[in-house]
């Protein structure tokens, strides 16, 4: 962009006007790379996602059910009226809110210390550690919900053997519970954490060693050099996984639906925002009603997402510049 | 390990003899690693739990409210045909006998003494319910080959490891030309399709689910492999903003360098970005095979009717291939620290 | 310009069109026929193999279709994967086994086989007239063909009946119980009181003592395994709360009454399991299952589930008590399988429908663990089941029952509109009722509100 004005204010001197010339050559063919890197992503959203995604938009508009054998049928802005005075739909969104509100600090800092304690030089047995952390991950997501419908079971479960060893009389029904239910939610969603702790890891050991050494010559400690290098250094994975877990929360899911069989109790604690888009969609087949309810949380996310984008130009730290 | 530095002695610890430095490091390095143990046994009790869950019979897993936490079954006294409970019985002269229960009744019951059997039934007053039994170590090991001979393994191997290893080459290879794209060439509009991109992943994918089908099976495409693969060569939102992140921590001064000395976009992107970025990217194919490897409702829907093409792994079983292919990775992982540490 | 970076790209496209040629492409001249299985039973690995060779021998037999099986991979997506291929155009011909409330979920979907069975010349005669009835329309369209039967029946554990010293249940109905000597009728009443009795907490203590725990109870009386509340409405006693004619909503006052029986039960005696009883050790993998319930009035589908018996304990079933006008009526689920309207095969269809009732039903039914609505096969299933339970069980008790099942308006599935909403707000009456909060609700007030929310989900009342 730079360039294309500089080369229309060219200077007279011609020697310059080659450079500029060429400069803006540079720019132009930069440009067309870029396209071209750019093409599988264009060609694959064009083919597999664009279409799909504006039919969702326009079923928004319609009365389409899937158990009744009717063509949809246009029904203007009903859908969206709906969904601003469904009492069901608002609660929904409180929980997911309120969830979200604990969950993706959690799901920020545990994954950095984790990262940060596998990254340093004093841990002896890397090699062990990191396969142990990152398992939970692995295992499907079914999988894991039965591990952790035994884990935390009221009377036989291991966490409350272990909290009545320690003298806590009675211990929670964790998922009977409407106070303790997203707590244990929390947990689960911890103990499968070991992506976000693998991309910080990865990028921590990307950070050039020189700067750490610099630093000590300066006699920094080892906090001020986390505070100071690694931190600034790994933003944008830091950033990367604060946008994917507020997206994530907001289509958070098979966990609850598994847990409380769809029901989201007790007492509807536990009835996210995509388990009534999902039971709208797939157990009412109101598919017009269940796209406009994922276009509006589509639209929350959507913001959200912007505004840390935004936000981003003040703590993200770009070592290529931008 | 990347960084070899000395410690600095401080002046302040340069007044203190020379093992106490060392005794230091070493405290550090036991804290460091005793904090580590205790994440990793937190984050192992949930599989221990199920451990020893899965060795136990049905019967051991229903019982009663005072559940053991090992597999303990009654112990069992066979009497005429039939096997009965053995429950631990007070005596009045302060010993405990050890009687089978055979005959149970609400007021009295009737048991059998295992060592006096000829003795016959010795009514005994009180409710069964009140006395304990007596249990013995009673591990049921045979539910994993059970399990293990439910899935057809060789196919389902075979099936997932083609579909997660073919995705995963497709999206590396296109991630990572795409996040190139957006990391380090000025396009115009950039900004608005950076954030297309993570829109495709903000819509549930719960209401594009039937016009995706119905494409997929317009074109033919269903009950193939197709729809589970070709997309992943088309660039994958997730993996191009984790690479596009990475790239950007990634300095220009080498690109520019090797620019001036003639080098092409993807001469630079070959022998400058790539050899940089190597955790990123054992990530995301880590990220990807997992999951490929866990994907459940894709082969559910596309493959129906083909059970010979469906990769079926929810089993906890299935997770040994994944595991195996971190450990791997680990070293390529470790190969690409020393690369980017001794390069600069 | 280099031209590495278009190459890859090529690559790229070269190496998706090589898998696509190398994945199977079909090509058939026979007219297929897809059946889909799932919304039921049917997706075990046992029935999926027992399926692929009914499959086979139905190929095998003739040379105009192509039978293909489509199985979902489970129960709890089934529905998904249907909807999906319904929305999408590409619909499955035959669907099944589906249950009554499994159909309604896709009400407008169901093809009428009654032209099909006029065209095809087949006798309905071979089946139970009653059966019949119960897969008609109330627009005089038939949705399927009977197949298979699931009366309820009383399960009882003989041997809580023998440790608490009680008779047991009548075996043929119309039969007295016999209590502490005396002859009492068998109905709703009885079952009260001789609950109370199989309640029994640690210390021994059963529901009638004054010392009984009710924090601590190791047995419980009675319970209606995994039924909805209209199956326990109807149970207690067959009636509607929804009239097509006017699509008004009204729970009968018999139901209300069924509702404070089964109420009192679990808070009142405690010697039905409330939500978190159910769900502890005490009462796995199912209340019945597990041995420590004296009775359950279930349908008799519940053999599916009864394994861990073998060896454990013993069992038997008896009829139904009766309702509490005094007769005896017997709920039933029924499963068929379904021609699907969108379906541009019907005729076909309906060969291979012909095929699953008759030549495939004794094979089928099995498999399924289903009492077969077709006389002739019944035998083999009783067979079959008996080789299952070795346990001398009265298996008369599911041919007689057939006798007194409910007629069609009556059926506790009923279709209404908008059905699975209304099947929600249903599952979470009785979700409150079984719950913790459940103790302290006013249960009339909470019928009034379901109502009141169900009249809503079907809709205006109409005149």
């Amino acid at each position: 962009m730079s360039a294309a004005d500089q080369s229309r204010a060219a200077p007279a001197s011609s020697k310059a006007q080659i450079t500029e010339r060429r400069r803006s050559d540079l720019a132009r063919q930069q440009r067309i790379w870029g396209w071209i890197f750019l093409s599988p992503w264009l060609i694959g959203f064009t083919i597999f996602t664009a279409v799909p995604i504006f039919v969702s938009l326009i079923f928004t508009f319609m009365e389409f059910s899937l158990s009744s054998d009717a063509a949809p049928r246009f029904i203007g802005l009903d859908n969206w009226i709906k969904l601003f005075n469904d009492p069901v739909a608002i609660n929904a969104l409180g929980v997911t809110f309120r969830f979200a509100l604990i969950a993706v600090p959690v799901g920020i800092i545990l994954p950095l210390a984790m990262a940060a304690l596998l990254n340093s030089k004093h841990l002896v047995g890397k090699i062990l550690w990191r396969p142990l952390y990152y398992l939970p991950y692995m295992v499907p997501a079914i999988s894991s919900i039965f591990i952790w419908q035994a884990f935390l079971n009221g009377q036989t479960g291991w966490l409350n053997r272990v909290l009545r060893g320690i003298g806590i009389q009675e211990p929670p029904n964790w998922f009977q519970n409407e106070s303790t239910i997203l707590f244990a939610f929390l947990l689960m969603g911890v103990w499968g954490i070991g992506n976000s702790m693998l991309t910080m890891l990865a990028t921590m050991q990307g950070v050039p060693t020189e700067l750490y050494e610099a630093a000590e010559v300066d006699g920094a400690g080892a906090f001020t050099k986390f505070r100071s290098i690694t931190l600034p250094m790994i933003s944008p994975v830091i950033f990367y996984n604060l946008v994917l877990s507020v997206i994530g929360i907001m289509q958070y899911f098979v966990v609850p639906y598994v847990i409380t069989r769809g029901t989201g109790n007790p007492n509807n604690s536990a009835y996210f925002f995509n388990m009534h888009l999902y039971k709208t969609s797939f157990t009412f087949f109101d598919m017009g009603y269940g796209s406009t309810q994922a276009w509006f949380i589509f639209i929350i996310a959507l913001v959200l997402t912007v505004v840390l984008f935004g936000t981003s130009r003040r703590w993200v730290y770009y070592a290529s510049g931008e | 390990m990347a960084s070899i530095t000395q410690p600095r002695i401080s002046p302040a610890v340069n007044t203190s003899p020379f093992y106490s430095a060392q005794l230091r490091k070493f405290a550090v390095k036991a804290m460091v690693t005793m904090l580590a143990l205790l994440v990793a046994i937190a984050y192992l009790l949930p599989f221990g739990n199920m451990a020893l869950i899965s060795i136990k019979s049905a019967d051991q897993i229903s019982g009663s409210t005072d559940n053991n936490i090992l597999p303990l079954s009654p112990q069992l006294y066979e009497y005429e045909g039939e096997s009965y409970e053995v429950y631990n019985i007070p005596q009045a002269d302060g010993t405990v006998a050890q009687w089978a229960l055979v005959d149970k009744g609400r007021q009295s019951s009737g048991f059998i003494d295992p060592a006096n059997p000829e003795a016959g039934l010795i009514e005994w007053q009180g409710s069964w319910r009140t006395l304990e039994s007596v249990y013995v170590y009673d591990p049921h090991p045979e539910n994993f080959a059970e399990a293990w001979d439910l899935i057809n393994f060789p196919r389902l191997f075979f099936n997932t490891l083609f579909i997660a290893v073919v995705g995963m080459i497709g999206t590396l290879l296109s991630s990572i030309c795409v996040a190139y794209a957006f990391a380090r060439f000025p396009i115009p509009g950039k900004n608005v399709m950076f954030l297309i991109l993570i829109g495709t992943i903000i819509l549930p994918s719960q209401v594009t689910l039937i016009p995706t089908y119905a494409f997929f099976a317009s074109i033919g495409w269903t009950g193939t492999w197709l729809p589970l693969i070709v997309p992943h060569f088309f660039a994958n939102a997730y993996n191009v903003f984790l690479l596009r992140q990475f790239f950007m921590t990634l300095p220009r001064e080498l690109d520019e360098a090797a620019m001036i000395d003639g080098a092409g976009p993807f001469r630079v992107l070959m022998a400058i970005i790539i050899p940089q970025s190597w955790p990123a990217i054992i990530s995301v194919g880590l990220f990807h095979f997992i999951f490929a490897w866990n994907d459940y409702f894709g082969p559910l829907i596309y493959l129906l009717g083909k059970p010979d093409l469906v990769p079926q792994a929810t089993s906890i079983m299935a997770m040994v291939l994944p595991l195996l292919i971190f450990v791997l990775a680990q070293k390529i992982f470790m190969r690409g620290v020393v690369v980017t540490g001794v390069d600069k | 310009m280099s031209r590495k970076p278009l190459f890859s790209v090529m690559m790229v496209l070269v190496l998706a069109l090589v898998v696509g040629a190398v994945l199977p492409t079909a090509a058939q001249e026979k007219v297929t026929i897809t059946w889909f299985v799932g919304l039921g039973t049917g997706t075990n690995s046992e029935q999926i193999a027992i399926q692929e060779q009914v499959v086979a021998d139905f190929n095998a037999s003739q040379s105009e279709i192509e039978l293909v099986l489509n199985i979902a991979a489970s129960n709890e997506t089934s529905r998904d994967t249907l909807s999906t291929l319904l929305a999408a155009g590409t619909p499955p011909d035959i669907v099944g086994p589906v249950g009554v409330a499994g159909s309604n979920s896709f009400a407008d979907q169901w093809a009428d086989v009654q032209p099909l069975v006029d065209a095809a010349g087949f006798d309905l005669s071979v089946f139970d007239p009653a059966l019949v009835e119960l897969y008609r329309n109330a627009d005089g369209t038939l949705g399927g063909l009977p197949f298979a039967v699931y009366p309820a029946v009383t399960y009882y554990n003989t041997d809580l009946f023998d440790e608490a010293g009680l008779e047991y249940p009548p075996a043929e109905f119309g039969a007295p119980y016999v209590l502490d000597g005396e002859e009492v009728p068998w109905n709703y009443d009885t079952v009260a009181e001789i609950a109370k009795i199989l309640t029994v907490d640690a210390n021994g203590n059963d529901a009638t003592s004054p010392d009984f725990d009710p924090a601590a109870i190791e047995q419980f009386g009675v319970n209606f395994q995994w039924a909805r509340i209209r199956l326990i409405w109807t149970n207690l006693q067959p009636s509607s709360y929804y009239d097509a004619a006017t699509n008004t909503i009204n729970v009968p006052d018999e139901w209300r009454a069924a509702s404070q029986w089964y109420w009192d039960r679990i808070w009142v005696d405690n010697t039905a399991p409330n939500a978190t009883y159910a769900a502890s050790e005490v009462l796995q993998p199912s209340a019945f299952a597990s041995g420590n319930l004296g009775i359950s009035i279930v349908p008799l589908w519940y053999t599916c589930c009864l394994d861990s018996s073998v060896g454990n304990f013993n069992w038997n079933i008896a009829p139904v008590p009766a309702s509490f006008d005094g007769e005896q009526n017997v709920a039933m689920d029924a499963d068929t399988f379904r021609i699907v309207d969108a379906s541009p095969n019907k005729d076909a269809a309906f060969v291979v429908l012909q095929y699953l009732v008759n030549d495939a039903a004794p094979t089928l039914a099995t498999a399924y663990g289903a009492f077969p609505a077709l006389p002739a096969a019944q035998d083999a299933w009783v067979e079959s089941i008996s080789t299952r339970y070795p346990l001398d069980i009265n298996w008369s008790v599911a041919g007689a029952s057939l006798a007194y099942a409910n007629p069609g308006p009556l059926h506790h599935e009923t279709n209404v509109p908008n059905y699975t909403q209304a099947y929600d707000r249903e599952f979470s009456l009785l979700s409150l009722i079984e719950s913790d909060s459940g103790a302290t609700i006013d249960l009339n007030a909470e019928i009034d509100l379901f109502e009141a929310d169900v009249q809503a989900i079907v809709g205006a009342p109409t005149e």
